[in-house]
């Protein structure tokens, strides 16, 4: 099955990022029916109709969501989450990149639709080249009255910021995301209550995924039934799946939700090398729980990934081959996940720190397969037990591989022992201690 | 909570809870007897954040465990504490806390009485599978000159950082970093220096915030704890002293939302080391030879009879800072019934007439504390609480953060409300009668626009019926206090004050003034605001004893020299008296001119009561044995009453207060009992309708506008160079600050605050050594540059032992000059 190109129709056509290319190839015209002649909430239910869910991770009907804003004059607020951190996730970039007026139009109609004045785009800040090209389409959408005062005489006003990110992973968390948008330190809130009640700035706030928001002048142009036509019945429209990892075609592609998971890795991406085999693979994302080459067969919706016991997630796939040892993989991804903890919950700060050390230790040969029964029940006392779902972000995985790979740890945690020169020694007696703080 | 909650039920480990809706689940649970743990849960600081994870909870319906810190209740909830679920989160929550954790109990501060030991063995698994090492810090080090941080023990609860960035709002604490590699810092690494931060001590669950003048010294097996109340200010805030080989090693919050709201300053916390000074005076001294000596009780109390009998009704009473209400009481008693003198001042200005006296305290006009958490509007007039009554800023910022209440601060100098303030107004030193005037001659007028702009601007930030006026007690000194007090009686009328919810709340100048105005501690009028002969105030003493007019002289606690204007003529005063009795803690109060010296108490060694100023009656009880020889206050001024001639009756604390109570009309009937831990407003028992009437303070001729007066006056020109001099008295400008050595470090070089306007007319700059000169006296001074002052006005500390600016007050030509390089 080949790519179904909706998102990506015209995307490599140059100058698209331009508001003259973007308008002859019929962009702005969702705008245009939306603010003249379209009722706010009847754009909430075009959204719901059409069975959209979030592009970011959670996979959260955007209808629904949007219509948990309350109604009624206040100030109300729309953040696009471009923080794109996801390892293995690379698909905002190019849509924001190629093609920024959709996302703008996106949400101008979002907006809209939920009553918000001020919208944010908070955009990771190692995409600055994509951050340029944004700032230069907001200034364009300005001039031309899709953005400020009186939109296309509707009366209606959206103001749109391009804000760039500092940096850090747990800002694409929609609270924390919210608090550094604020000027505070990204740590995730206590929720409830919920940013579509109490967001930024204490008013209702719509986040959403640059790839979901995207989608919204589609829906508004071609209708909800037409959306629905492509996909599964719980997963409408079509993804943009990032491959990356052992494949031979690496990169973006978007297909119709529900196509064979392995027809993406193999017919689209290429397949592993030659001779070699998939044998784990994150279906979205490094967060997502790992699949092994037993379930390439699994079509690519929420629902047949979550049966499964994993995640569609951002909708990034990562593939590993044989060649790839599972421990290390573990340990590269706890690691990441300890480095990005924000420290504000107790399971999430200490149990990241912990399942690296012990990680460590069955890669340098210090450990027993005793402690495999600690690494997974230390992932299942994180997993529903944090504040935000970081936590959970490294659990799941974690858990997962030394639970589908027990053996393969075990053997390398033999091989590594017997590998190791002498007595152990005690992990990080070399090493000088941690010394922080004031002196004295 | 508003007041209409609902009354609900929920049902917690199958027992059947009342609790009220919307409270927190982790409250609720304690009406049926369950105790659910919790590290970051701490309602003092505010709304929940759910970041230790340590209360989990199931509850019925909700597939995920949910933090019971942060779960309102709801009727006919179903919550699970106990189920094996619920036990293996919270051993994990344990087992991760202490993943970093040393576990150096043994030679912590805190062991004995750690939250986190307690929990670890209520709800841990009692062992732990973590083998790898844990994370290193430097041990401990200062993060203030009163408090150290061992980061290695630090579990990361934020209740530290949560205090400073919204309580105390000094925003210094950070935690820096991230994840398991965070820590709590400052920025740069500076100290934590602010008139609160010993608070955090106490929020610490664990041993990683110690205080530097009780780490290792106790044991808390060792120690007993003793509440009473703190009077070193008017806060009044209550206390738990710890008590370790009958002396107090320790002093801790103990939380009465109507008084303190569970906090601290410094200077409450670490003061108490005060009470083991070397210089105190542990036993009574008698003259003789010229010098003091020691004597006994019995000497000097007769040669104490002796000396005031010569006097008689020629005597003056002047009482301090810290006398109880019992005290007071006996010594106006002994200056009125036994010597016949009217002469009692418990003021440092002229005194304060009966009717102004009467119409300060009327019960209709009195708000309580909590009053403030619920006004719309505030108005702090002549005073900055941060200097005079710390606890109320925590309380005022509540205010503002919480419900956004609109504050109007109208002062004489910057405060450190401003920053939150809704308007705020600046006057020259002295002018607050003309402040009040137009103020009130602004609210009295339906148009608006009466009083000026300025007062408009003011009354425009308040709202009428619904207002808590917080006054400055030095308002009503100087030539003008008794016109200021009038104008501030007419603003309590036009804004109302006598409906529910609004009223004056005073900060006095010394800590109990309202507790011994009404035990009679005034020359106009006796216990209970009763009619007696007209007596002297505090200025009209020293000038009549001066003159001879006056022989005897009681100082208790009060240093004239140091506190009281113009000291040249106070010493030349007490030089003149016949006989002076000194009673305080340290024996310099009189300039050396005692005649007999008797010892006062600590408040941790006092029994008696004081009175709030918002009228709560708190009872101070002994929580140490008497050092050396000294003795209860009321017992040997009942005793010195005795040996005049006049037989009180009084031989017990208990009695002492029968008899104020037997002659306060409105304190009738209060015992000790009814007092209570945590204190009654006297307002608030039926007894307040015996409230004295008096004739109303005149207030129609002091709402003549006034609002040129101040230009006039030409202070924001100066033509003729000078500034009007103010004075203040800094929080830390007290003897205390000198005599407890960990406090030490923050008592303050004479500083003469000026705007940036007047920094340049006199060519000074920030930091500049300047002589102050005016009258004949001269001071030195370090130059400090206030960007919020108003041009004109010059400030200069209050209360110092050295540089004492008390020479300079209401000083109007002032000449500053840059002191003569020494070098």
């Amino acid at each position: 099955m080949p790519e179904t190109r909706v998102l990506f129709e015209n995307l490599d056509e140059p100058g698209l990022a331009t508001m003259d290319v973007y308008r002859r190839r019929g962009g702005y015209s969702a705008i245009e029916t939306a603010f003249r002649s379209t009722d706010p909430d009847d754009l909430i239910f075009q959204i719901e109709e059409s069975g959209l869910r979030g592009r970011g991770g959670a996979g959260f009907s955007m209808g629904k969501k949007g219509s948990f804003l309350p109604r009624g004059d206040m100030e109300k607020y729309l953040c696009c989450n471009a923080d794109e951190s996801e390892p293995g996730t690379f698909k905002d970039r190019e849509l924001m990149f190629k093609n920024p007026h959709a996302l703008i139009e996106g949400i101008a109609i979002s907006a809209l639709a939920v009553g918000a004045t001020y919208a944010f785009i908070f955009i990771r800040g190692e995409y600055w080249e994509v951050a340029d090209v944004l700032d230069a389409a907001v200034a364009e959408a300005y001039e031309a009255g899709y953005l400020g005062q009186n939109i296309l005489g509707s009366g209606w006003r959206v103001e749109l910021v391009v804000h760039r990110g500092a940096g850090a992973y747990i800002c694409g968390e929609e609270t924390a995301l919210l608090d550094s948008l604020e000027g505070k330190r990204g740590n995730p809130r206590l929720k409830p209550p919920f940013p579509a009640i109490q967001g930024l700035y204490g008013g209702p706030t719509l986040i959403n995924n640059v790839e979901t928001l995207m989608n919204v002048p589609l829906i508004v142009s071609k209708g909800p039934e037409w959306f629905k036509g492509m996909g599964t019945e719980q997963s409408t429209g079509t993804k943009v799946v990032s491959v990356s990892g052992c494949v031979q075609r690496p990169g973006n592609y978007e297909i119709e939700l529900g196509m064979p998971s392995r027809e993406i890795i193999y017919d689209l991406a290429g397949g592993p090398a030659k001779g070699r085999k998939v044998k784990v693979w994150f279906p979205g994302g490094s967060s997502a729980p790992v699949l092994t080459g037993d379930d390439l067969d699994l079509p690519y919706s929420f629902e047949a990934m979550a049966d499964a016991g994993s995640m569609l997630g951002s909708g990034a796939i990562i593939v590993g081959d044989d060649t790839v040892s599972v421990p290390e993989l573990a340990l590269r991804t706890a690691r990441f996940y300890h480095h990005e903890s924000c420290g504000k919950c107790t399971p999430c700060r200490e149990g990241t720190n912990w399942t690296v050390k012990m990680l460590e230790r069955v890669v340098r040969g210090e450990a027993t397969p005793m402690d495999l029964d600690i690494i997974s029940s230390v992932q299942e006392n994180i997993i529903g037990n944090c504040l935000c779902v970081l936590g959970d972000a490294m659990a799941m995985p974690v858990g997962s591989m030394v639970k589908k790979f027990r053996s393969e740890f075990e053997e390398a945690i033999a091989e590594a022992r017997d590998a190791a020169p002498g007595p152990i020694d005690v992990a990080g007696a070399d090493e000088p201690p941690l010394v922080l703080g004031a002196t004295g | 909570m508003s007041k209409n909650a609902k009354e609900i039920t929920l049902v917690v480990d199958g027992v059947e809870v009342p609790a009220t809706e919307g409270a927190m689940l982790v409250d609720a649970a304690k009406g049926g007897d369950v105790e659910i743990p919790v590290f970051c849960y701490e309602p003092k600081l505010g709304g929940p954040v759910g970041a230790c994870r340590m209360c989990l909870v199931e509850v019925e319906g909700i597939p995920k465990l949910q933090t019971a810190c942060s779960t309102p209740v709801r009727d006919g909830m179903v919550v699970y504490t106990q189920t094996d679920r619920v036990q293996e989160a919270q051993n994990a929550v344990v087992e991760f806390l202490l993943v970093n954790h040393p576990l150096d109990c043994p030679v912590c501060d805190k062991g004995g009485e750690c939250p986190l030991q307690d929990i670890s063995m209520g709800w841990g698994a009692g062992r732990s599978r973590v083998t790898d090492p844990k994370r290193h810090f430097r041990k401990p080090v200062p993060l203030s000159p009163l408090v150290r941080i061992d980061r290695e023990r630090c579990i990361l609860c934020y209740r530290c950082v949560r205090f400073s960035q919204e309580v105390a709002e000094d925003e210094q604490l950070q935690l820096l970093e991230r994840g398991s590699r965070s820590f709590v810092g400052t920025f740069d690494d500076r100290p934590y220096i602010a008139p609160f931060h010993g608070n955090i001590i106490e929020l610490c669950p664990v041993g990683a915030l110690t205080s530097e003048a009780y780490r290792f010294r106790a044991r808390p097996w060792e120690i007993e704890d003793a509440g009473s109340v703190c009077t070193l200010c008017p806060s009044q805030c209550n206390v738990k002293f710890t008590v370790r080989d009958e002396r107090v090693a320790r002093v801790l919050c103990r939380d009465n939302e109507e008084v303190d709201d569970g906090w601290l300053c410094d200077k409450g916390r670490f003061g108490f080391q005060m009470f083991h000074s070397e210089d105190r005076m542990l036993g009574p001294m008698v003259r003789a030879g010229g010098a003091l000596g020691k004597a006994s009780w019995d000497e000097s109390l007769s040669k104490a009879a002796a000396g005031l009998k010569a006097a008689g009704p020629r005597t003056a009473v002047l009482i301090g800072s810290q006398a109880s209400n019992e005290e007071g009481y006996l010594l106006q008693r002994i200056a009125r019934q036994a010597l016949g003198s009217p002469h009692v001042d418990s003021r440092g200005g002229q005194g304060l007439k009966r009717e102004t006296a009467i119409s300060l305290s009327r019960p209709d006009l009195g708000a309580a504390m909590t009053d403030i958490d619920d006004a719309e509007s505030i108005l702090v007039i002549g005073t900055d609480p941060l200097h005079s009554m710390p606890i109320l800023d925590l309380r005022l910022r509540k205010a503002m953060r919480d419900r956004g209440t609109r504050v109007a601060v109208v002062s004489e100098r910057p405060t450190a409300l401003d920053g939150g303030a809704e308007e705020t107004l600046r006057y020259a030193p002295g002018d607050a009668a003309t402040v009040l005037s137009n103020l009130a001659a602004e609210l009295a007028s339906s148009a608006g626009g009466e009083g000026g702009e300025d007062a408009e601007r003011i009354a425009g930030a308040l709202d009428p019926g619904n207002t808590v006026v917080i006054f400055g007690e030095r308002i009503g000194h100087g030539p003008d206090g008794e016109r200021a007090l009038a104008a501030l009686l007419a603003c309590a009328d036009a804004l109302n004050l006598s409906a529910p919810g609004s009223g004056l709340i005073e900060v006095p100048e010394t800590t109990n003034a309202r507790g011994l105005r009404e035990a009679g501690c005034l020359p106009a009028a006796g216990p209970g605001f009763a009619e007696t002969g007209e007596g002297m105030g505090a200025e009209a003493i020293r000038d009549a004893l001066e003159a001879g007019e006056l022989a005897g002289l009681i100082l208790w606690d009060v240093d004239p020299i140091r506190d009281l204007p113009d000291p040249a003529t106070w010493k030349t005063a007490l030089g003149a008296a016949d006989f002076v009795l000194e009673v305080g803690m340290f024996g310099n109060a009189s300039g050396g001119q005692a005649d007999v010296f008797l010892p006062a108490e600590s408040h941790a060694e006092k029994e008696g009561t004081v009175t709030h100023p918002d009228g709560r009656i708190q009872r101070l009880r002994p929580s140490v044995p008497h050092p050396g020889d000294t003795r209860h206050g009321w017992q040997w001024l009942a005793e010195l009453a005795f040996r005049l001639g006049h037989e009180t009756g009084i031989d017990s604390s208990v009695e002492a207060l029968e008899a104020i109570a037997a002659d306060v009309p409105f304190y009738a009937g209060l015992t000790h009992e009814e007092i209570g831990g945590t204190g009654i407003r006297w307002q608030e028992r039926d007894e307040a309708s015996a409230f004295p009437t008096a004739p109303s303070v005149q207030i129609r001729d002091t709402l003549s506008r006034e609002i040129t007066l101040g230009e006039e006056r030409g202070d924001g020109e100066a033509a003729s160079g000078s500034i009007r001099l103010g004075t203040y008295r800094d929080l830390w400008a007290y003897d205390v600050t000198e005599r407890s050595p960990a406090l030490r470090f923050l008592m303050p070089g004479q500083t003469l605050e000026l705007s940036p306007a007047d920094a340049e007319r006199y060519e000074v700059s920030q930091g500049d050594q300047v002589n102050v000169r005016s009258n004949g006296h001269s001071l030195k001074a370090t130059v400090a540059i206030r960007s919020r002052m108003r041009p004109g006005s010059g400030f200069l500390i209050e209360g110092l032992a050295e540089q004492g600016s008390n020479a300079l007050a209401g000083a109007e030509s002032v000449e500053i000059a840059k002191a003569e390089d020494p070098t």
